[in-house]
């Protein structure tokens, strides 16, 4: 009960401090994603826009994925940051230190939320219809956030560790942006390629994601069965490892 | 039954010795085979309780374990070895206002301080007004605490540590919090606190506060108990330990 308080207040917290640093304040979460697209969608359309598979949009297609990497880079690395970054309270008061790390990728998930607004409107724009299924976009962005909160709790107890973690994991990140298909279609890879991003499981809560927005992908049923197994699972080996680690690691703090 | 029960406690320190923490150092040293890791026992062995209405000062130089001890009391560092058994709600008044954010006003960050020390977020939200008074911040309440005086701050993370009766205090140097006029009032109401039966660990250099404070000491010395007892007796030994 009182953990759920303290969630709530740290989410909100996170985004009230977020937006008051910015001038633009929420309007930059509306606009950032919009911005970014259209400059790829510049550079790319040209080469991937005819590649794609027939009904198939690239501009709602590309903003889907720049939303979705977008939620994944900032939230595994906000979540990371989340229990090393408030060390000075959990050296003073006794918390359960994984309620920070579940709050940054859950701020994280309110962040992608409000991100769905600029795509419903580039899914109107390229003259697509939102669908029945709209609403499994919050399903897939749960899922998500739980797989997030779950790598940053391993994550956060390296970050304490070593300092060059930081730096690790954002070209780790770059990597995992390459393989899975954000702004190309996975039909220009070759056959070997394909297989990886295949293997990548955020290609599933991808294709998840742009089947339920406007029906732009292929969702089958082996990729909703990876978006939940992959889900429920990385919380709890993440809290296991997590808890394992932890009493060696708080006195480094 | 004793508020705290500290039972042979020991708590050790890893320290890798290699020369930062590094990830790819650390992996060149495994591979060859260099990984060298030191322990440093902060507390060895420690043992005491303490009773409703007790407040037990703990001594001793800098690095003794103090510090490390008021931690573990707070639950915020696990033992090595041994228990710490505490029954009733802990204040920790150590370094108040870790949770505070200069961007966020004055009563946000109440709340917030609040609820980590695991207080209910509506009874807060009442007494908001009442904290605030007694801090002599009213006005202020609704502006970001980066515009408060640093006094100001420190008064108000005081009011709201102890806006709730807890039953275990634990205290690191904090008696001397704003102006005099504060002092006397929280002085008094830390006493206030003790008369309603609140058990105290107080770790303190003032050998004066120490002396008219306490009701026992403890001197630790490399995170061994080198004497514990009547106050007086342990400060003059402390203090002869120094001549």
């Amino acid at each position: 009960m009182q953990s759920l308080q303290l969630i709530r207040l740290l989410v909100g917290r996170e985004l009230t401090l977020r937006y008051k640093r910015s001038v633009l304040g929420i309007g930059w979460t509306l606009l950032n994603p919009m911005l970014t697209s259209f400059i790829l969608w510049i550079v790319f359309s040209f080469i991937f826009a005819s590649r794609l598979p027939d009904g198939t949009q690239y501009a709602p297609y590309l903003m889907a994925g720049v939303l979705f990497i977008n939620f994944i880079n900032q939230g595994i690395q906000a979540a990371a940051e989340a229990i090393a970054g408030n060390g000075a309270i959990l050296t003073k008061v006794y918390v359960n230190p994984q309620i920070f790390t579940i709050s940054a990728a859950l701020a994280s998930l309110t962040n992608f939320a409000i991100g769905m607004i600029p795509l419903t409107i580039v899914i109107y724009i390229s003259g697509q219809t939102l669908v029945w299924t709209f609403p499994l976009v919050f399903v897939v962005g749960f899922f998500l956030a739980l797989l997030i909160a779950g790598i940053g709790l391993i994550l956060s107890i390296m970050y304490i560790r070593f300092d060059d973690t930081r730096n690790i994991v954002i070209l780790l990140l770059m990597i995992l942006n390459y393989v899975t298909p954000i702004f190309y279609p996975i039909g220009i890879l070759g056959e070997r390629m394909q297989k990886i991003v295949n293997l990548n499981p955020l290609t599933s809560y991808a294709d998840c994601l742009r089947w339920a927005a406007s029906n732009n992908a292929n969702a089958t049923l082996l990729d909703w069965t990876v978006v939940i197994v992959t889900g429920f699972l990385s919380p709890i080996i993440g809290s296991l490892v997590f808890r394992k680690f932890w009493p060696r690691t708080v006195a480094m703090l | 039954m004793a508020v705290i029960e500290v039972k042979n406690v020991q708590l050790t320190y890893r320290v890798l010795m290699n020369r930062t923490g590094s990830l790819k150092e650390l992996f060149r040293d495994a591979i060859k085979g260099r990984v060298r890791i030191n322990n440093y026992v902060a507390l060895d062995d420690v043992s005491f309780s303490v009773d409703k209405g007790e407040v037990v000062a703990v001594l001793g130089k800098n690095g003794a374990g103090k510090s490390t001890l008021l931690k573990v009391l707070a639950r915020v560092l696990p033992p090595t070895a041994g228990s710490v058994t505490i029954n009733g709600k802990i204040a920790p008044m150590i370094e108040l206002g870790a949770g505070f954010h200069p961007e966020l006003t004055g009563a946000e960050n109440v709340v917030f301080y609040s609820t980590l020390m695991g207080r209910d977020i509506k009874k807060t939200k009442a007494k908001l007004f009442e904290i605030g008074e007694w801090a002599g911040v009213t006005d202020h309440m609704n502006f970001p605490l980066r515009t408060f005086s640093s006094g100001m701050v420190a008064r108000l993370a005081f009011a709201t540590a102890t806006s709730e009766t807890s039953e275990v205090l634990l205290v690191d140097e904090i008696l001397s919090v704003g102006d005099a006029n504060f002092q006397e009032k929280s002085r008094n109401r830390m006493n206030e606190m003790i008369r309603n039966g609140a058990a105290v660990v107080l770790v303190s250099h003032d050998m004066n506060a120490v002396r008219t404070l306490a009701t026992r000491a403890i001197w630790l010395e490399r995170g061994k108990v080198k004497m514990s007892g009547d106050p007086e007796q342990v400060v003059s030994a402390y203090e002869k330990s120094f001549q």
